[in-house]
């Protein structure tokens, strides 16, 4: 085999800050063949997307290459002055980017970006091109990643498309020049399953249309089974394993792969866990309930017709893509927000000063106020409930034993704190208060999958502990295969099918749930095959149009 | 652009705050010079009686002998028309305008961050009357504002203030509004009233706190416009009463002798200037400190 498209040699990368140096990376060797699909894989901080800014050349100014030798088609990029450097940027690779949104500056509309993008990779390559021409070429390439309309497409400002339509805008961007390799940073990362999956298969079929190589960049085990052929695992800055897909996903040879894919939820299979059903009595029910937001022409039902019940014990999983309602159901049924019309009824007395619910949020960078300690954080739940002095530090150090972690963190700052530990405090909060219920908002979706399984599994343990209840918000399917006992998918404000985890999965009844499932992304082939099969129609059904 | 991040994150994590904002701030030669004008200027402030050559000059004191001397080894600023010592009462007047900054922002101040939180939190009438309120305050010019209260009352330091004060707290209160209304929210301000917290806790334990930052940063680089219009009032004539030095009376009284006695005029000017740059440049370097944009 002659030069590979990109090889990646001995790299070394540090990172500069208050006066003190780190290496990010160290000793990366890769190499992408051309047509080849190859997958660089890892957790927050292993130095994925580092790599990727190395070879474009976008490193932030504080990091320095120290060593090693990055080669496009046989040429050190690394010895190229500037310019010669930037000239590839287009031509020799490629980027998609992460996030749809803030990729596009919001005044300008999607065409005006295109042109200006083409008109200096023109300037650069010495070729003169009209406005009507370049015009063509974009909607040409717009046809390309499947916008059915270019015409409108190039008309709107970036807030008047959806996400799905976005990424795809930005798929096309990297497309304008033929590239020989594309990187793509988490792409659809940010997007609901169903898209994130149509999202997969355009990069997919373009890959293997245009005979481009695909560098991959994700944390995700299910999309690399999907678009890659060579998978790269990273940690801390490391390579710890390079192998081919199949191998890697189904004999992982390095103890932190395995741990890795062990941490993956699966969806079917042995490894499936599932939760006994509760037969005890409802806690809160909901009847009828219907929320309206605005006013006039603008009004729309967030929520329509949606009747649940919470019974003691359970974990109840209330499924479904943005924008469907359900973190609306939630807080309606806990009482922060007010049913247009229905009913919400609490079963049974609550104990005075102790709260029904408390919530767990989604984000815990969030959740927790940056200015207040760990300590501060938690007291004022206990101070609400009339505990001072002495006894308040013992519930305190009592409250850290629950969620382990050791006392001394009591006195951290949250920036002080790995996400996996400000969601642990943010737990012990909401557990300060003695509630009967805990309502996790998406409880792990802002931490990697292997802190995920710790978190999941100290719910899990507390829930024994302390004779809890959860109602769980996710639109994370295979998680909540294994969490929780009974499922409801909303889609749209209703509730479309409901009943007892296991069930919902063996015999889907609604086609919407179907298509969720069969959207996820798994790890093993055998998951692959026991999916739900999907008729195209159905998906168009109930899909986000992402293509009109 | 996040991983990137959080890969510094990590790497940041046994550095404390305290010592990164520390290493901002101590790299930024601008800051360093900043905090060493204001340093310096506080201190003259503090031992003008002891540090001054002629501390009887700051009175009604007549030298004819000695009048619209230029500066030399003995009078470093020149004296002026009745042949008192300008270093002396440039000094001296550097006490007034740190006194009359002290007395402006230390009553705006709170005034202007407690309506700014309120109006921030609570929303609905109480927002829109403060936000009323302040708006229409700020559509006033500040200058013609100042000059009529100090034309109803007494021309001295106290009436000056009580001017200046009058209309500073609105623009602390704008500000904070605005930090205030993004903090509120954020999802631990929601979490925190679940957890059962009162109104008073919200505002002053959890807002307040995400506040300082923007509130020193404002009030230092305010002292500098504070100590800019109390030399306009006093230059006006609507400031201080004569016998007593301070800045702006002091260029006034200088102006009807330029060129000539350019000394004067300068001088004070230049102390004015010094001033007021060094809590600029500090604000800057606080800003810069606390990582704010803009």
């Amino acid at each position: 085999m002659s030069d590979p498209l990109l090889k990646v040699e001995g790299l070394d990368v540090l990172f500069t800050a208050y006066g003190q140096t780190r290496q990010v990376l160290r000793d990366i060797s890769f190499t992408v063949g051309a047509g080849e699909r190859v997958a660089l894989i890892g957790e927050t901080g292993s130095g994925k997307s580092v790599t990727a800014k190395a070879i474009l050349g976008t490193l932030p100014r504080n990091a320095t290459v120290s060593a090693g030798r990055i080669e496009v088609e046989g040429r050190n990029v690394l010895d190229l002055p500037r310019s010669a450097r930037d000239a590839l940027k287009g031509q020799a690779f490629s980027l998609i980017m992460q996030d749809p949104l803030s990729s596009f500056n919001p005044v300008f509309k999607i065409g005006s970006h295109l042109d200006d993008v083409l008109r200096y990779a023109d300037r650069r390559a010495g070729v003169r091109a009209s406005t009507s021409e370049r015009r063509a070429r974009i909607a040409a390439v717009l046809r390309r990643v499947q916008l059915a309309d270019p015409e409108r497409v190039m008309n709107a400002y970036p807030s008047e498309l959806s996400g799905g339509m976005r990424q795809r805008v930005l798929i096309g961007l990297a497309l304008l020049h033929q590239p020989k390799l594309l990187i793509a940073d988490e792409p659809g990362t940010a997007l609901d399953v169903t898209t994130q999956d149509e999202i997969l298969n355009l990069i997919n079929t373009l890959v293997a249309e245009e005979g481009m190589a695909l560098l991959m960049i994700t944390h995700n085990l299910g999309v690399v089974r999907k678009v890659a052929d060579r998978v790269v695992v990273m940690r801390h800055g490391d390579i710890v394993e390079t192998g081919p897909c199949t191998q890697i996903l189904h004999a992982p040879a390095h103890d932190y792969t395995k741990g890795l894919l062990d941490a993956v939820p699966p969806l079917y299979g042995a490894r499936v866990q599932t939760q006994e059903l509760s037969e005890k009595p409802a806690i809160v029910s909901a009847n009828a309930l219907y929320k309206e937001f605005g006013r006039g022409a603008r009004r729309f039902q967030a929520v329509r017709d949606v009747t649940v019940t919470l019974r003691e014990g359970e974990i109840f999983g209330l499924a479904g893509e943005s924008g469907s309602g359900k973190t609306t159901v939630a807080r309606m049924m806990m009482g922060l927000a007010r049913p247009t019309t229905g009913t919400v009824t609490v079963e049974g007395t609550p104990n005075p000063g102790r709260p029904l619910a408390q919530i767990v949020y989604q984000n815990p960078g969030t959740s927790l106020n940056p200015k207040r300690t760990v300590k501060q954080s938690l007291s004022l739940p206990l101070k609400r409930a009339g505990l001072a002095g002495a006894a308040r530090d013992a519930r305190l150090a009592e409250l850290m034993g629950l969620v382990r972690l050791p006392v001394s963190y009591l006195a951290k700052y949250p920036h002080e704190l790995s996400g996996g530990q400000k969601q642990r405090v943010a737990i012990a909060r909401a557990l300060a208060a003695d509630p009967k219920v805990l309502i996790l908002d998406e409880p792990t979706a802002a931490l990697d999958v292997s802190v995920q399984k710790t978190v999941i599994e100290l719910l899990l343990q507390l829930r024994a502990e302390l004779g809890l209840t959860y109602f769980m918000i996710s639109h994370d399917l295979s998680l909540m295969r294994n969490f929780c006992s009974r499922l409801a998918i909303m889609l749209r404000g209703e509730i479309v099918e409901e009943g007892p985890t296991p069930q919902v999965f063996a015999a889907p009844q609604h086609p919407y749930t179907r298509a969720l499932i069969a959207a996820i992304p798994v790890v093993t082939d055998a998951e692959e095959r026991l999916k739900p099969a999907v008729t195209p129609e159905e998906r168009q059904a109930f899909l986000v149009t992402t293509t009109d | 652009m996040a991983q990137i991040k959080m890969a510094l994150d990590g790497a940041d994590k046994d550095l404390s705050a305290g010592y990164m904002m520390w290493y901002r701030f101590s790299r930024n030669p601008a800051a360093v010079i900043g905090t060493l004008i204001v340093l310096s200027a506080v201190i003259c402030a503090l031992l003008a009686p002891w540090i001054t050559p002629r501390p009887q000059d700051v009175g009604a004191v007549v030298n004819f002998r000695a009048r619209h001397l230029p500066p030399d080894a003995q009078h470093w600023f020149g004296t002026d028309k009745v042949g008192r010592d300008i270093f002396s009462r440039a000094i001296f007047g550097l006490r007034i305008s740190l006194l009359l900054v002290i007395g402006v922002l230390g009553i705006s101040v709170p005034i202007g961050t407690v309506l700014g939180l309120v109006a921030g939190y609570a929303g609905g009438w109480t927002e829109r009357l403060i936000t009323g309120l302040t708006n229409v305050m700020l559509a006033m010019p500040p200058l013609v504002m100042a000059l009529a209260v100090s034309n109803l009352l007494q021309p001295t330091l106290m009436n000056a203030m009580i001017a200046i004060t009058l209309l500073w707290w609105t623009w602390h209160a704008r500000l904070i509004y605005a930090v205030s209304k993004s903090v509120a929210s954020e999802d631990y301000i929601e979490a925190a009233r679940i957890a059962g917290a009162g109104p008073l806790h919200i505002l002053f334990r959890e807002i307040l706190p995400n506040c300082i930052s923007v509130i020193s940063v404002k009030t230092t680089l305010d002292a500098a416009f504070v100590i800019l219009f109390g030399a306009t009032l006093s230059f006006l004539g609507f400031g201080v009463k004569p016998p007593t030095p301070d800045l702006g009376s002091m260029v006034a009284d200088g102006r009807q002798f330029m060129p000539d006695f350019w000394w004067e005029v300068l001088c004070p000017g230049a102390v004015i200037l010094y001033v007021t740059l060094g809590f600029n440049l500090l604000g800057d370097g606080l800003r810069d400190m606390f990582d704010m944009e803009g």
